[in-house]
C-alpha cells in the first residue's frame, strides 16, 4: 500500500472538487441545452435563465412572503408542540426500565410506518387551514424526539448518579446538574431529527392538502402550467429547508460542545 | 551457515513514511541486512517503532522499501508471493462472516489450492492446532487465543516454507501466551518451516527462536544478533534454566537502552529524565 | 417493593410485550369512547364500526384495483431502489476517487426535500403507475447507496491485507472480502429503503386525486366518511406495518455474523 504525501493527497482533494463543480455545472448546461436547442416541451421543462428571472422576481416583489409566514409558523407551532410533548413524555418513561421497555419499541414501531397516511384524517377533522398541518407535524416529529429523549435519559451512567447522590444532591439539582448534561447530546440529535422531519411533513401536507403555505405554491403553480415560476419556488423551498437544516445542526454541535 | 543456503536475504534496507519536511515524515528503518537460514525461526526483537514490522512487511512483499533488497528462496521480491509466504498478524485477520473452517479453506482458495484438497488440507491444519471441534465457529464466538490458534491453522494449512508472523500473540494474556508458546514450537519442530517471528517479549524470544535479532531505536537498524542453541522442541524447563536466564539477561542489557532512547524520542521521559539526574 | 406484588403485576413484569399491548388495548378503548360519545361521527368513527364495516370499503367499486395497484407500485419501486441503489452503492463506495468526488453529492440529494417536486414528477410521467413508482424509487434509493458505501468503506484494512498476502486476486477480493462484509450493511438499507419506498410513493398517490389509492381519500373525506376513510388507511397502514416486518426480517438474518 504506497504512502502519499501531503502534497499528493491535497492535489487529490482539488481534484474531487474539481469533478463535483464540473458534474454540477454538466447538469445545468445540459438543462439549457435540452430547454432551448434540443426541443424539449417548454412545458415540462423551463428555460434555466427563465427560472433565474423569476426567482429574482419572486425575492424582489417579496411575494414568498405570505406563504413563507404560512409555513415557518406552521413548522413553529408544530414543533413546540412535538417537543414539549416528546421530551415531557421521554422524561416519564426513561424513569422506569420497565417503562422504557413497553414503549420504546412502540414508539420505534409506530415511527416505521409513513404517518403522512393518515393526513386526509387530520384534514377531515380539521379542515384545510393550517391546523391540519400542525396536527400532522407535530404528530410526526413527536416521536424521534420521544425516542431520542427516552434514549438520553435512560442511559445516564448510574455512577454519575450515585456520586452525586453520595454529596447530597437534591432531586432538582441530580436533574439539572446530572441528568440534563449527560442527556442533552443525545436528546438535541433527537430535536434535529424532530425539525427536519416537521419540515418534511409540512412542506409534503401543504402539497397534498393545503389553500395556502409554500407546498401549496408550488402545486398551485403546476396546475396552471407556470413551469419556470414553478421551479423557481422550488429552488426557493429547497434553499430554505437547506438554511433552516443548517441552522438547527449547528444549533445542535453548539449545544454538544457545551 | 553458508549464505546460499538462507531461505531469505534482506541487504541494505531502509525505509521512510512520508517525505522531508512533511510532519508525517519517519524515518522507519536504516540499512538494515539480514540472513535468514532454511528451517530456522528468527525472532525480531525491539522497541515500539523500530521498524519490526515494517521489515517483516517488506520481506513478505506487502511493500515495497524506499531501498534496498529481498530476496526470498532466490527469488526477489517485489509482491506478496502466497506460494512461499504465509502471514500470521497480531490483529485477528479472519473473515468474520466465514466460520473457522471457511476461512482455512478460503485461504487456500485465494492461493489456488485444487478443490479437492481443500477440505483435507483444512482439517489437518485444524488438528495441528487442536481446533478440530471448533471448526464450524464463526471468529466472534471465539477466545482470542483461539482466534490465533486459527489465524496459525490457516497459515499452516498454505504450506508455505516461509512464515512471517507480526506480535502474533501480542493481543493476549500472559497465560494464553506460554501455552500457545509451548504448542507453537512443537508444531514447528514438525513442520521444519523458515519463521520470522516479531515480538515485544523478551521470554517469548528466548523460548521460541533459534536466533534473535535485536533492533535499536528508531531509525531502526540490527544491533546484534544473538544465537539461542537449543534443540526443538523446547521443553517447559526451559524457562526456568540458568541458560534461558542468562540469554534473557543479555538482551535485556542490550535493549534497555534502545527503550529508553523510544521513551525519550516520544517525549515522555522528560519528567524520568530529570530526576535520573545526568546520565 | 413493600407490598407483595399481585400475580398480575408479576405476570406483566416479565413480559413487557404484554404490556405493550395493553397500552394499545388501553388507546384503542379511549378511541372507541371518544368516536362514541364524544366528538361529532362526521369528524370521527369509533374502530368498532370501522373494522364491522371493512367489508363495504373493499366493495367500494375501485379501491381492490387501487389497493392491488399500490402494491404493485411498491413491488416495483422497492426492487429498481434495491438494484439501483446496490450498483451505484458499489460503483461510488469501491474506488476511492469517486468516492470523494460524488458521495457529497449524493448526500446532498438525500437531504434534500424531495416532496417539493412532486409535483413535477406528476407532470412528467402522468398520473399512473409510472410517476408513484418513479417516485418511490428516489426515496428509497438514497439509503441504499450510503449504507452500501458505508459498508464498503469500514472494512478492516487488515483483512484486505490478509487477503492480498494469501494472493487473492482483484475480482477474489470483491467477491470474498468486501462483498460479503457489505452484505449487513445492504440489508439495513433495504430496510430503510423499504420505508423511502413506501413513503414517495404514498404520497405521490395520495396526491393524485382523480386516480388510485388518492381519489378514494379525497372521496371519504370529501362525503364527512370517517369509518371508510379509517378503514382503508387502516389497510394502507396494515400493508406498511406487514412489508417493514418483511424487510427487518431479513436484516435480522443477513447480519447474523455481526451479534458477535
Amino acid at each position: 500500500m504506497a504512502d502519499t504525501s501531503t502534497g499528493l493527497r491535497r492535489r487529490d482533494a482539488l481534484a474531487s472538487r474539481l469533478v463535483q463543480v464540473g458534474f454540477l455545472a454538466a447538469v445545468i448546461v445540459l438543462w439549457y441545452l435540452a430547454a432551448t436547442r434540443w426541443g424539449v416541451n417548454r412545458l415540462l421543462l423551463p428555460n434555466p435563465v427563465a427560472v433565474f428571472d423569476n426567482l429574482v422576481d419572486i425575492l424582489r416583489s417579496g411575494e414568498y412572503i405570505d406563504d413563507l409566514k404560512v409555513t415557518l409558523g406552521e413548522l413553529a407551532a408544530a414543533f413546540a408542540i412535538s417537543v414539549t410533548g416528546g421530551v415531557t413524555l421521554g422524561y416519564l418513561v426513561s424513569r422506569s426500565p420497565y417503562a422504557i421497555r413497553v414503549f420504546e419499541p412502540l414508539f420505534a414501531a409506530i415511527y416505521a410506518i409513513p404517518i403522512i397516511l393518515f393526513l386526509p384524517l387530520f384534514v377531515l377533522f380539521f379542515g384545510l387551514g393550517p391546523a391540519s398541518k400542525i396536527a400532522l407535524g407535530a404528530a410526526i416529529s413527536f416521536f424521534p424526539i420521544a425516542i431520542n429523549t427516552i434514549t438520553g435519559f435512560g442511559t445516564v451512567d448510574r455512577s454519575y448518579v450515585t456520586a452525586a447522590r453520595s454529596m447530597g444532591a437534591s432531586d432538582y439539582h441530580l436533574f439539572r446538574h446530572v441528568l440534563v448534561p449527560a442527556a442533552l447530546p443525545v436528546i438535541l440529535s433527537g430535536l434535529r431529527m424532530g425539525f427536519t422531519v416537521a419540515l418534511l411533513s409540512i412542506i409534503g401536507s401543504e402539497t397534498l392538502a393545503s389553500l395556502a403555505g409554500l407546498g401549496h405554491r408550488i402545486v398551485h403553480l403546476a396546475e396552471s402550467m407556470e413551469m419556470a415560476r414553478m421551479f423557481a419556488y422550488i429552488v426557493f423551498v429547497i434553499a430554505i429547508a437547506a438554511i433552516l437544516n443548517a441552522v438547527v445542526s449547528g444549533l445542535e454541535a453548539r449545544g454538544r460542545r457545551n | 551457515m553458508a549464505t546460499a543456503q538462507a531461505a531469505i536475504k534482506v541487504r541494505g534496507v531502509s525505509h521512510q513514511f512520508g517525505e522531508e519536511g512533511e510532519q508525517r515524515f519517519v524515518r522507519a528503518l536504516a540499512d538494515t541486512s539480514l540472513d535468514v537460514a532454511r528451517g530456522e525461526l528468527m525472532c525480531l526483537i525491539g522497541p515500539s517503532g523500530c521498524g519490526k514490522s515494517t521489515l517483516l512487511n517488506a520481506i513478505g512483499g506487502l511493500m515495497r522499501p524506499s531501498s534496498g533488497s529481498v530476496d526470498v528462496m532466490g527469488k526477489a521480491v517485489t509482491g506478496p508471493l502466497p506460494r512461499d509466504i504465509a502471514f500470521v498478524f497480531q490483529e485477528s485477520a479472519l473473515f468474520p462472516w466465514n466460520t473457522v473452517i471457511e476461512n482455512i479453506e478460503l485461504g487456500m482458495t485465494f492461493q489456488g489450492v485444487a478443490k479437492s484438497e481443500r477440505a483435507g488440507r483444512a482439517g489437518q491444519a485444524l488438528e495441528a492446532v487442536g481446533l478440530k471441534d471448533f471448526a464450524r465457529h464463526y471468529p466472534a464466538q471465539l477466545s482470542g487465543g483461539m482466534r490465533q490458534r486459527a489465524a496459525l491453522a490457516r497459515a499452516l494449512s498454505l504450506e508455505t516454507p516461509i512464515l512471517l508472523m507480526d506480535e502474533p500473540f501480542g493481543a493476549l494474556d500472559e497465560q494464553t501466551r506460554m501455552i500457545l508458546g509451548e504448542d507453537l514450537s512443537v508444531l514447528l519442530a514438525r513442520s521444519g518451516r523458515t519463521i520470522v517471528f516479531v515480538t515485544h517479549s523478551l521470554g517469548e524470544a528466548v523460548f521460541l527462536a533459534d536466533r534473535v535479532a535485536v533492533f535499536s531505536a528508531r531509525p531502526g537498524t540490527i544491533k546484534q544478533v544473538i544465537a539461542v542453541d537449543e534443540p526443538h522442541p523446547r521443553k517447559p524447563e526451559f524457562v526456568t534454566s540458568e541458560k534461558f536466564t542468562a540469554l534473557r539477561n543479555q538482551l535485556y542489557g542490550l535493549l534497555h537502552d534502545e527503550i529508553r532512547k523510544t521513551v525519550l524520542q516520544s517525549g515522555l521521559g522528560a519528567a524520568a529524565r530529570q530526576d535520573a539526574g545526568p546520565a | 417493593m413493600n407490598a407483595p406484588a399481585s400475580p398480575v403485576v408479576r405476570y406483566l413484569a416479565r413480559r413487557p410485550w404484554a404490556a405493550r399491548l395493553l397500552v394499545i388495548a388501553f388507546l384503542v378503548g379511549l378511541w372507541e369512547i371518544a368516536a362514541r360519545f364524544v366528538v361529532d361521527p362526521l369528524f370521527l368513527s369509533p374502530p368498532s364500526r370501522v373494522i364491522a364495516s371493512l367489508g363495504t370499503v373493499f366493495a367500494t367499486r375501485g379501491v381492490p384495483a387501487a389497493l392491488q395497484l399500490t402494491l404493485f407500485e411498491l413491488a416495483v419501486a422497492f426492487v429498481l431502489a434495491v438494484a439501483i441503489g446496490l450498483v451505484l452503492g458499489l460503483a461510488v463506495g469501491l474506488q476511492p476517487f469517486v468516492r470523494r468526488s460524488f458521495f457529497p453529492i449524493v448526500l446532498l440529494l438525500y437531504g434534500m426535500p424531495q416532496v417539493t417536486i412532486l409535483p413535477l414528477f406528476i407532470l412528467f410521467f402522468g398520473i399512473g403507475a409510472a410517476s408513484k413508482i418513479a417516485f418511490g424509487v428516489t426515496h428509497g434509493v438514497f439509503p441504499i447507496i450510503v449504507t452500501v458505501v458505508a459498508g464498503v468503506q469500514n472494512l478492516k484494512p487488515i483483512l484486505l491485507t490478509s487477503a492480498r498476502s494469501m494472493g487473492a486476486s482483484r475480482w477474489q477480493i470483491f467477491r470474498y472480502v468486501i462483498f460479503p462484509h457489505m452484505v449487513p450493511s445492504f440489508f439495513t438499507g433495504m430496510r430503510l429503503g423499504m420505508s423511502g419506498v413506501l413513503l414517495g410513493v404514498l404520497l405521490a398517490e395520495l396526491y393524485v386525486s382523480i386516480a388510485g389509492i388518492g381519489y378514494f381519500t379525497t372521496l371519504f373525506t370529501q362525503n364527512f366518511d370517517p369509518t371508510k376513510l379509517l378503514g382503508l388507511i387502516g389497510v394502507l397502514a396494515a400493508m406498511a406495518i406487514a412489508l417493514n416486518a418483511v424487510v427487518r426480517r431479513a436484516e435480522a438474518h443477513f447480519a447474523r455474523w455481526r451479534a458477535g
